[in-house]
């Protein structure tokens, strides 16, 4: 029989961190909870569980940028920095018409091959 | 620790130098500082050369550069390193030079710093220079230096009440400073009509990474700036031509990698520590600096940063810039070279040429128009990431 589970339709995420010593949450990854010291073993992620990032968050500030970089054909592009109901930040692409600082958002997780190398997980924040 | 001076300046004209091998651009402004010193004759004798670089490899295909340009200056055996701390490499490399003079280990450093960015197209050097960025939080989501100075800006705006023209303020007055350096990439100076209030304004000043526009924006720039470093508590130092400019204070300091992970993203840590640090190791306060070089990569740097070092309360500089004090006329001028923005950012070189233009006005040797008035002591900031490294240097007269 041939598998074709290959090409099964990954759904993307990004990671945060939670310290199980403390409770105290990260994104992107820390090699050593600031607030008890605790190690991470990014091999073994003892000590440590990991969760999706996404949901409801809020715009703290954004920008359209016309000069993008290698890999990008698009004329402009909107990127902007938000804050998770969790207190988590996190900064990636946004796709609304208007955007305005305060508004809310909702965050989604796109795979995306435009930066030069393999292809990566993005951030994108929707209305 | 011993006493540290600056007794030889070299500088290349800013610009376009894509046609040269980055080891000759360096090379040039070194000979330029060993000349200015009288010591070329007698470079065998430099005890340690550092240069500042921060991307060689990416942007020329050329690793290794401080060991070429020892041998392109015909200086071996003279020990070299390079130092890599991304925009602020020049500042970082003039810090482990102090060290090694204030040390002991020397009594006369070569420092260099330099990039050539403009050997590949734009859109590649604004990749290159993202990936100073955190590789996963920010490099891949597609994030650039641009985006971050856009989104910083917006939020300063929403905050204090800065509009765009008060950018455009800061423009003009870098461009009439640039405009007289003969050091910088763009000798030209620019008008409020022709950037802000004039019906063409919005077609000539576009935006770059909304709402910062192309003159708030710096070029990208090609070229090299170098010191000679002398223990002046050493006889080694006695017998140079110009009295030493003595450096007073030099410290850095760090803040986190990513800007979504700082409690007040508008607030820049990092400078404020560093200028913390340099005015305690030089004795000073704020009100004691006669002029100063912030790195305005984006305009509204030359703002933050100066309020950060205490020149200004928060969010209260650009009431300033209206006034004319940061003018070269003015109570406090600031970007006397034309800044980032008209002398231009070679990005491991304007460290260096931060300090460069210190000693310049400190000597009195600033072109007509643009020389400060009796200056005692200079301030420079080098700002490396998005605020995440930064260097303070201060320069005395005496």
């Amino acid at each position: 029989m041939i598998d074709f589970s290959m090409y099964d339709q990954k759904e993307p995420k990004i990671a945060a961190y939670k310290c199980l010593k403390c409770g105290a949450i990260y994104y992107p990854a820390p090699m050593v909870c600031s607030s008890c010291d605790a190690r991470r073993d990014p091999v073994t992620g003892k000590g440590w569980e990991t969760f999706d990032l996404e949901g409801p968050c809020t715009l703290l500030s954004w920008t359209r940028l016309w000069n993008l970089p290698e890999g990008y054909s698009k004329k402009n592009m909107l990127f902007g920095i938000v804050e998770f109901e969790n207190g988590l930040r996190a900064s990636g692409q946004l796709e609304v018409d208007d955007p305005k600082t305060g508004m809310a958002l909702h965050s989604t997780v796109v795979e995306s091959d435009e930066r030069p190398g393999d292809p990566v997980n993005v951030f994108v924040f929707t209305q | 620790m011993a006493n540290v001076g600056i007794v030889g300046i070299g500088h290349t004209k800013f610009g376009n130098s894509s046609e040269y091998d980055l080891s000759d651009v360096l090379a040039y402004a070194a000979t330029d500082a060993l000349e200015d010193a009288h010591f070329l004759a007698r470079r065998k004798e430099v005890d340690q050369v550092i240069v500042g670089n921060m991307a060689s490899g990416l942007f020329c295909h050329q690793s290794a550069v401080a060991s070429a340009l020892v041998s392109r200056m015909d200086m071996e055996p003279v020990p070299a390193e390079l130092v890599e701390n991304g925009p602020a490499s020049g500042a970082s490399a003039i810090k482990i030079g102090y060290m090694a003079v204030a040390s002991g280990m020397a009594d006369i450093v070569l420092v260099v710093g330099g990039e050539v960015m403009r050997k590949v197209t734009g859109w590649v050097g604004t990749d290159y220079v993202a990936t100073m960025l955190h590789t996963d939080a920010e490099y891949n989501m597609g994030l650039t230096l641009p985006a971050f100075g856009g989104m910083f800006t917006r939020m300063y705006m929403e905050r204090y009440g800065l509009t765009e023209r008060d950018l455009a303020l800061l423009a003009v007055k870098n461009h009439a400073n640039g405009a007289k350096n003969k050091y910088a990439h763009i000798q030209a100076p620019c008008t409020i009509e022709a950037i802000a209030d004039g019906p063409d304004a919005s077609v000539v000043n576009t935006y770059v990474a909304e709402p910062l526009r192309m003159y708030s924006t710096c070029p990208v720039s090609d070229g090299a700036a170098a010191l000679l470093l002398v223990n002046m508590d050493s006889p080694k130092a006695k017998g140079f031509p110009k009295r030493p400019i003595r450096i007073a204070g030099i410290a850095s300091a760090t803040d986190t990698h990513c800007v979504h992970n700082r409690k007040d993203p508008l607030k820049l840590d990092a400078v404020r520590i560093a200028a913390e640090k340099a005015y305690a190791m030089a004795s000073l306060k704020p009100s004691d600096i006669s002029f100063a070089e912030l790195h305005d990569a984006f305009s509204i740097l030359e703002l933050a940063i100066s309020e950060e070092v205490g020149f200004f309360e928060r969010g209260k500089s650009f009431l300033a810039v209206r006034k004319g004090e940061t003018d070269i006329g003015g109570r406090l001028p600031i970007n006397t070279s034309g800044g980032l923005k008209s002398k231009g950012h070679p990005v491991g070189g304007t460290g260096v040429s931060q300090a460069v233009e210190l000693v310049r006005q400190l000597r009195g040797e600033a072109e007509k128009g643009r020389q400060v008035l009796d200056p005692k002591y200079g301030m420079a900031v080098n700002f490396g990431g998005f605020g995440n490294n930064v260097v303070a240097l201060i320069c005395a007269k005496e």
